[in-house]
C-alpha cells in the first residue's frame, strides 16, 4: 500500500488534485477543469489517487463525488519522519568517524 | 510531498565527506547502517551506472535476526559537489527511491551537506532513458 501511495505522491498533476481536494470535496469534471490534459487522463490519474488511498470516491446519483482521504497521506507522512530520522541518525554517525577515524 | 531533506554540518572538507560515502570500509559505519544492525557486506563500484550493495544484519528481525539488503545504482558523481544514486530495500519495498546529496563548502573549512531523497525519480526517468528510466517505465505501466 506505501508504494502505491508513495507512486500516487509522486506525480504533480495528482499532487495538484489533492491541493484541490484538501480545499472540499469535487466532482471529476470540477477537478479536470484546471487541467490541459483530457478527462480519461485525469480520471487515470485519480484512481491512481485512489489505489493510494489518498482519495475516496463516493456516488451521488450520477455524480461521483471525491474526497481527500487523510489516513492515506499520514501513513506516507509517517513513512518519510522514519526515513528523514534514520538518514538523520547516519549523517550523524558519518561526524563521527571524521572526527576520530580510527575508532571503531 | 514524497521527498524529504535532511542536512548535515561537518567540520570536515567536502572532499572528505564525499569520499565517506564512495569507501566501502567507512560508508558501511553509517550509510545504510541502522542503529542495531551490524553491516556485514558493503561493496561499492564507484562510477557512474555502477552498483552498490549493503548487507545490514539487524537482530531485532526475527528470532534469528535477519539480513536486510540494500542496493542501487549511481547516477551522478561529480566530486566533492554531487553524489546521486537510486536506492532500494527489496524486501521492504518494490520500489526505489533517489537519494541525492549535495556538497556545500560551509564556513572555515567545513562543509554543508544537504541530502534529498525522492521517491519517484521522473526527473531521473526523463534524463537517462535506459537503465533506471526503463525501470521506473515499466513500474509505472505495472501501476496504471
Amino acid at each position: 500500500m506505501l508504494d502505491a501511495t508513495l507512486t500516487a505522491l509522486a506525480d504533480p498533476t495528482r499532487r495538484a488534485i489533492l491541493g484541490r481536494l484538501a480545499q472540499g470535496e469535487a466532482r471529476v469534471t470540477e477537478i479536470a477543469r484546471p487541467f490541459a490534459i483530457s478527462l480519461n487522463s485525469v480520471s487515470k490519474h485519480i484512481r491512481m489517487l485512489e489505489r493510494g488511498q489518498l482519495v475516496r470516491r463516493r456516488r451521488e446519483g450520477r455524480e461521483h463525488i471525491l474526497a481527500l482521504n487523510p489516513a492515506g497521506l499520514d501513513e506516507a507522512g509517517r513513512w518519510i519522519e522514519d526515513q528523514r530520522a534514520l538518514w538523520a541518525w547516519r549523517l550523524g554517525e558519518l561526524d563521527t568517524i571524521l572526527k576520530d577515524p580510527t575508532d571503531g | 510531498m514524497a521527498e524529504l531533506h535532511v542536512v548535515h554540518n561537518y567540520a570536515a572538507a567536502p572532499e572528505q565527506v564525499f569520499d565517506a560515502f564512495l569507501d566501502p570500509a567507512i560508508a558501511r559505519r553509517f550509510l545504510f547502517a541502522t542503529p542495531t544492525g551490524e553491516m556485514i557486506r558493503a561493496e561499492v563500484d564507484a562510477r557512474v551506472g555502477g552498483k552498490f550493495t549493503f548487507v545490514d544484519r539487524r537482530p531485532d528481525m526475527g528470532p534469528n535476526g535477519g539480513d536486510v539488503l540494500h542496493t542501487g545504482e549511481y547516477l551522478e558523481i561529480d566530486r566533492p559537489r554531487r553524489l546521486a544514486f537510486t536506492f532500494g530495500v527489496p524486501q521492504f519495498r518494490a520500489e526505489f527511491s533517489t537519494v541525492t546529496l549535495d556538497f556545500a563548502p560551509a564556513p572555515g573549512g567545513g562543509c554543508e551537506l544537504t541530502l534529498t531523497q525522492s521517491d519517484v525519480a521522473e526527473e531521473w526517468a526523463d534524463r537517462s532513458k535506459e537503465g533506471w528510466g526503463m525501470i521506473l517505465g515499466a513500474l509505472e505501466r505495472a501501476l496504471n
